[in-house]
């Protein structure tokens, strides 16, 4: 989508303005007041709510890998939950079972590392799934990350990586282990800074990525990848290119989500998730950092405003309460199908209409 | 049991539930040929129709005409499918079509499990009788050669329906050329309409077929999604491809148990036919006949 129009009376004057990230002294005070926001006011807002900011951290996370790969180089993925896992799962070996030595996790930097680490193996694992891509595209790529999806968390985690220690199912994370420093990650507030650093990080990384050498020939191979080749571009390496940093980041989504959990299963990490995370991008808008923010905010308080509302009837027809789950799934899908049919361009499609609006306000012509 | 005997009988077996997921898997071409749909949603279309079928069953309907009902019901569901979702996006992107899909997937999954409960359910009184049926020196549970017969015929019954009605035709010219059809006076919504359709009442029958062999629950579905990796082997648009990759697939997951269970302990078999397909695809990116597309800028 294209830059959204500069408001009116301002213009560029010189190359260094032009390529300004903040291009106005508005959009400035916007950033600043939604810095208040991120870390002052919402740490200090029930933490019932700074417990669904996490969640939508956590989907924003998950989703930039897919809508980097979807929406900026155009490879269908349905199986991310896959890299998420991986992540998570790597992060929490590293933790549990890895003979750190004690000055490591006395001085708490065993999870940063773990971090670290876990989205690298999450970024190798992606690019192994994304081999094929160099020869099949389209309808037969989709397949393949299918696959990764139930070779990964439907074979080797729940039949080999899971088992690892003998703890069963699932890995219980004991209180004081998730340690950054000298802070011990342990309630929602902490999670949440954890969070909002990681998002921002994330958001940074993709949004500068996007602007330098490998975004534009991400680009054009999503607009025609037989052009793309003819122009120079190595497509296959900067398909490779785009896996490695859609698992990546979803190494990180999943090695940051089990500070929040306390213990990880693969349930945790099913197909619906990769298909969720895909429909929140097309919620959002494919394509479109903003996008990406929208749709999971947009999809996270949804659910709970259904949730709420529910609560209610429920005392009417109880069993609406245990079959919650069923009609969330039943919601999310009718709100797919009808954001694809009425809004194809998704959310950021409105916020940049709107903006843009403003911005040329009066004279919009 | 001597190694010959298990070879033979795992072939067999597989063979008969390749049958069923060919019969599905048809259904999905269909829908690929005619209207250029590909559908995620095909494990929910297998176990609505599945639970149509029990649930009438359960009342005291015979098994026949529980299937006859829910054949119906897959009809009527199937154009209401079509008309209110699939119709609007004719020439859109690939991606969007296959949301949609998605869409519907989650849409049925949350309804089936609201309206049946995600416990396992059994065809009681068992449907087909449990005696084994002895062939030569194979013994076939009767389950598995009932359900591979049922498939057969309708495979049968579809094929024919192609080759020599007036509607079947309509539907391969489409599929063909759909501007020729068109301009021949071929209603094109109509043949969106009759693929869905189709493809509803295979998968009912499919789904009805697998919820006698190991009970019916929401995991059914994932035996739904199998067709995928069957379609995929026979090339998307083929049909004879279809039926061969359903049986393919059938004979390869039983194999996948029966020998390499040993050495990758725990769920092989489920996600065998996924591994076979990525690796397939590295070396046939277009199946065995599907058509080669050649781009052009």
């Amino acid at each position: 989508m294209a830059k959204g129009f500069l408001p009116c009376g301002t213009y560029h004057q010189d190359y260094k303005h032009d390529h300004a990230w903040w291009q106005t002294k508005f959009v400035k005070g916007k950033m600043i007041l939604l810095a208040i926001i991120l870390f002052i006011v919402i740490p200090r807002m029930d933490p019932y709510w700074v417990g669904i900011a996490n969640m939508i951290g956590y989907t924003i996370l998950g989703a930039l890998g897919v809508d980097l790969l979807i929406g900026f180089t155009g490879q269908i993925t349905l199986g991310h939950a896959a890299f998420i896992a991986v992540g998570a799962y790597t992060s929490t070996l590293l933790i549990l079972e890895f003979p750190w030595p004690q000055v490591f996790h006395y001085l708490g930097i065993a999870y940063p590392i773990s971090i670290i680490v876990g989205a690298v193996v999450a970024g190798l694992w992606s690019v192994l799934f994304g081999l094929p891509s160099a020869k099949v595209k389209g309808f037969y790529l989709i397949l393949t990350t299918m696959a990764a999806q139930f070779v990964t968390v439907d074979f080797i985690i729940t039949q080999y990586v899971a088992k690892i220690g003998g703890r069963g199912q699932a890995f219980s994370l004991p209180p004081g282990t998730i340690k950054i420093g000298p802070w011990i990650v342990d309630n929602p507030t902490k999670v949440y800074y954890l969070m909002i650093v990681l998002v921002l990080l994330c958001i940074g990384m993709v949004a500068n990525l996007l602007r330098t050498k490998p975004g534009r020939a991400w680009m054009a191979i999503r607009d025609n990848d037989i052009a793309a080749e003819t122009l120079g571009i190595n497509i296959v390496v900067y398909k490779l290119l785009s896996f490695f940093v859609a698992g990546f980041i979803g190494g990180i989504a999943g090695a940051f989500w089990i500070s929040n959990l306390a213990a990880i299963s693969p349930e945790h990490f099913p197909w619906s998730w990769s298909l969720w995370l895909v429909g929140v991008i097309l919620i959002g808008g494919t394509g479109s950092i903003h996008g990406t923010i929208f749709g999971s905010m947009f999809m996270v308080l949804v659910m709970e405003f259904l949730q709420m509302g529910i609560l209610p009837l429920a005392d009417v027809y109880p069993q609406l309460l245990e079959k919650f789950l069923f009609v969330k799934e039943s919601t999310f899908g009718l709100a797919i199908c009808a954001f694809l049919i009425f809004e194809p361009n998704g959310l950021s499609y409105r916020w940049w209409q709107i903006k843009n609006y403003f911005n040329l306000w009066p004279f919009s012509y | 049991m001597s190694q010959t005997n298990l070879f033979f009988m795992t072939l067999t077996t597989g063979l008969m539930v390749g049958g069923i997921y060919a019969l599905v898997a048809l259904g999905w071409v269909i829908i690929y040929k005619c209207s250029g749909v590909l559908n995620l949603a095909m494990g929910e279309l297998t176990i609505i129709g599945a639970y149509v079928t029990l649930t009438f069953y359960q009342m005291g309907v015979p098994f026949v005409l529980a299937v006859v009902i829910s054949l119906i019901i897959g009809l009527v569901l199937g154009i209401l499918t079509e008309r209110v979702f699939l119709d609007r996006l004719i020439g859109e992107p690939i991606l969007t079509v296959i949301m949609v899909t998605v869409g519907l997937s989650f849409f049925f999954r949350g309804l089936v499990e609201f309206i049946w409960g995600t416990n396992t359910r059994v065809f009681q009184p068992p449907v087909f009788p449990l005696k084994p049926v002895k062939i030569g020196f194979l013994v076939i549970g009767s389950v598995y050669l009932w359900s591979f017969v049922t498939a057969i015929v309708l495979l049968l019954i579809l094929v024919a329906f192609f080759q020599y009605t007036r509607w079947g035709l309509a539907m391969q010219a489409t599929a063909d050329d759909e501007m020729a059809a068109i301009s021949l006076g071929v209603s094109a919504r109509f043949v969106y309409a009759a693929a869905w359709a189709i493809a509803f009442m295979a998968a009912g029958v499919g789904g009805s077929l697998l919820g006698n062999i190991n009970g019916l629950n929401i995991s059914v579905s994932y035996l739904g999604l199998l067709v995928l990796p069957a379609v995929v082997l026979g090339g998307l648009n083929s049909i004879p491809g279809a039926i061969v990759g359903g049986l393919a697939i059938g004979i390869l997951q039983n194999f996948a148990g029966a020998y390499l269970d040993q050495y990758f302990p725990g769920g092989v078999k489920q996600i065998f036919p996924f591994v076979f397909m990525v690796v397939f695809l590295l070396f046939k990116p277009y199946g065995l006949w599907g058509w080669e597309r050649i781009e052009r800028v």
